[in-house]
């Protein structure tokens, strides 16, 4: 079957991707969806500097040499297996540009901000 | 909810607490938060080759093409790309709606807050590489019902899947524009309008038969071939559809100043298709005496060489006397390594000139014969000629 990949009519979005070392898990054991991540800062000279719970991390900007697509899946239902690209996809954003970071390899845990 | 609560006092004293100074920064914040579907894994990441992005932004689509027992390929317009799950030890966040430095600084924001929100995250991203289109299916889907012309019986009794361009665009592993330019390749034709089919080769050499009689008969050049004359002439014998994609078939259409369209008739594709009709009859032939009934049998005035039949026929020298027989390339495995496997299986030792017609359709781009030899043969010295073998035992 043919899995069309288009983007849709409208004008391309662009994203940004954040590229972290080590996962992302969330403080109370429920779902990411929603929760913080932390602040995002760019030095004057342009230099990204994301603040997540107690970790400072300083990171660059870096050009992708090869962009990414970002697909979303149509019709929501589940991917049957992990290695397939089953389903319905558009092209919903074209990604340029990353923030890598780098940081000793520890567990970035999502906090509740203080309140001033 | 809990992103919405998130104050620039509170970003500042984060900044304190941090111990990094303000006026080190740029002005506004993006305070990252994961969107409400983050987690739901709907979005996947494609990296994309070179000129992929741009089709993408000038509205164009991509498709991704493969049956279940097939791996899938990613295509545009005129290219064909497998695609190759690679994993990364990182995360990868894909944020809209964020912004780079140099953005930020060609536009200050008013605000100094943005709630950016994270749409998804993934360690993995589809890679692409371009690949040589799966075209090998789509002369078997053809081939399987060859069309045999108005008269044959076997239309009218059985049926026979039949494919128009969507049903190929649908089934075949490649791009549209390789997929048609393969089509003309294989000298396919519409028949009803519709119906993409080959013709059975005794047919077409029926109908190849009429023209080149004709040409004969009427003293024509074989480089001005009159398409008008041809189509009164034989359309009470056969339908001119069909004169007509003879024509195409075997000839170049031009037209000269006063509109008529002529055809230039290709020497080369004539002899090698009537090479054909006299080799499929036997096993091998005499190499000797098939050039002289070779010659006798194309249109007077017509030369034959051995050189039209390549990747058609294959010369054996070693044999006494020399002999000739039928190894079609289009009829060998499509796969690299299934491919030598085959040839070599076929014969042992090979020449880089005898190998090169049945192996050049495997070059990827800017690939060259020589890079496949390296990599899929052994070569070795026989007589005081270069020869390539398999590089492991062959049953």
């Amino acid at each position: 079957p043919c899995l069309s990949c288009s983007s849709g009519g409208g004008a391309l979005a662009q994203w940004m991707l954040v590229e972290l070392q080590g996962e992302v898990e969330p403080r109370q054991s429920g779902s990411l969806a929603g929760s913080l991540l932390g602040d995002l800062h760019y030095t004057c000279e342009g230099i990204p500097v994301l603040i997540v719970g107690h970790h400072i991390l300083y990171g660059k900007v870096v050009q992708l040499e090869k962009p990414f697509a970002v697909l979303v899946k149509q019709g929501g239902a589940p991917q049957p297996s992990p290695g397939e690209p089953q389903g319905h996809y558009t092209v919903t954003a074209l990604i340029k540009t990353k923030l890598l970071f780098k940081t000793r390899p520890k567990p970035i845990i999502t906090h509740v901000p203080k309140k001033v | 909810a809990a992103m919405s609560e998130r104050s620039r006092a509170e970003v500042d004293a984060t900044l304190q607490t941090a111990k990094l100074n303000p006026a080190e920064l740029l002005p506004a914040v993006h305070c990252l938060s994961f969107g409400p579907q983050a987690s739901a894994g709907e979005c996947c990441l494609l990296q994309l080759e070179p000129g992929l992005c741009a089709e993408l932004e000038a509205g164009r689509s991509l498709v991704i093409r493969g049956e279940k027992d097939e791996q899938a390929v990613l295509c545009s317009k005129d290219k064909t790309y497998d695609m190759k799950r690679a994993d990364t030890s990182n995360m990868l966040l894909f944020i809209p709606g964020c912004k780079t430095p140099e953005q930020m600084n060609a536009d200050p924001a008013s605000c100094n807050i943005i709630y950016s929100q994270i749409a998804g995250f993934s360690n993995n991203y589809w890679e692409l590489r371009r690949c040589r289109p799966k075209l090998k299916k789509l002369r078997n889907l053809l081939m399987a019902d060859p069309y045999e012309g108005p008269g044959s019986q076997k239309d009218q009794t059985l049926t026979f899947s039949k494919y128009t361009t969507e049903d190929l665009l649908s089934l075949i592993q490649a791009s549209e524009e390789e997929i048609l330019h393969h089509l003309q390749v294989i000298d396919a034709c519409k028949i009803e309008g519709r119906y993409w089919r080959i013709l059975e080769f005794n047919y077409e050499m029926k109908l190849l038969d009429h023209v080149t009689q004709l040409i004969d008969s009427e003293s024509w050049s074989f480089n001005k071939v009159p398409l008008r004359t041809c189509l009164e002439e034989l359309g009470s014998l056969e339908p001119k559809e069909m004169i007509e994609h003879i024509l195409l078939s075997y000839g170049r259409k031009y037209v000269d100043d006063a509109g008529e369209v002529y055809f230039e008739m290709r020497e080369d594709k004539i002899c090698r298709a009537i090479a054909q009709m006299l080799l499929q009859n036997a096993v091998k032939f005499n190499l000797s005496e098939f050039q002289e009934v070779w010659q006798q049998s194309v249109p007077e005035g017509m030369t034959t060489r051995l050189d039209q039949l390549k990747g058609l026929a294959l010369v054996d020298k070693s044999s006494r006397p020399e002999t000739i027989f039928l190894l079609k390339v289009e009829d060998l495995p499509e796969d690299n390594q299934e491919r030598f496997n085959s040839l070599f299986s076929i014969r042992q030792k090979w020449t880089e000139v005898d190998i090169t017609p049945y192996i050049q359709d495997l070059c990827a781009e800017k690939q060259t014969v020589g890079a496949l030899l390296t990599k899929y043969a052994r070569s070795s010295m026989l007589n005081g000629v270069k020869v390539y073998n398999s590089r492991r035992p062959i049953s």
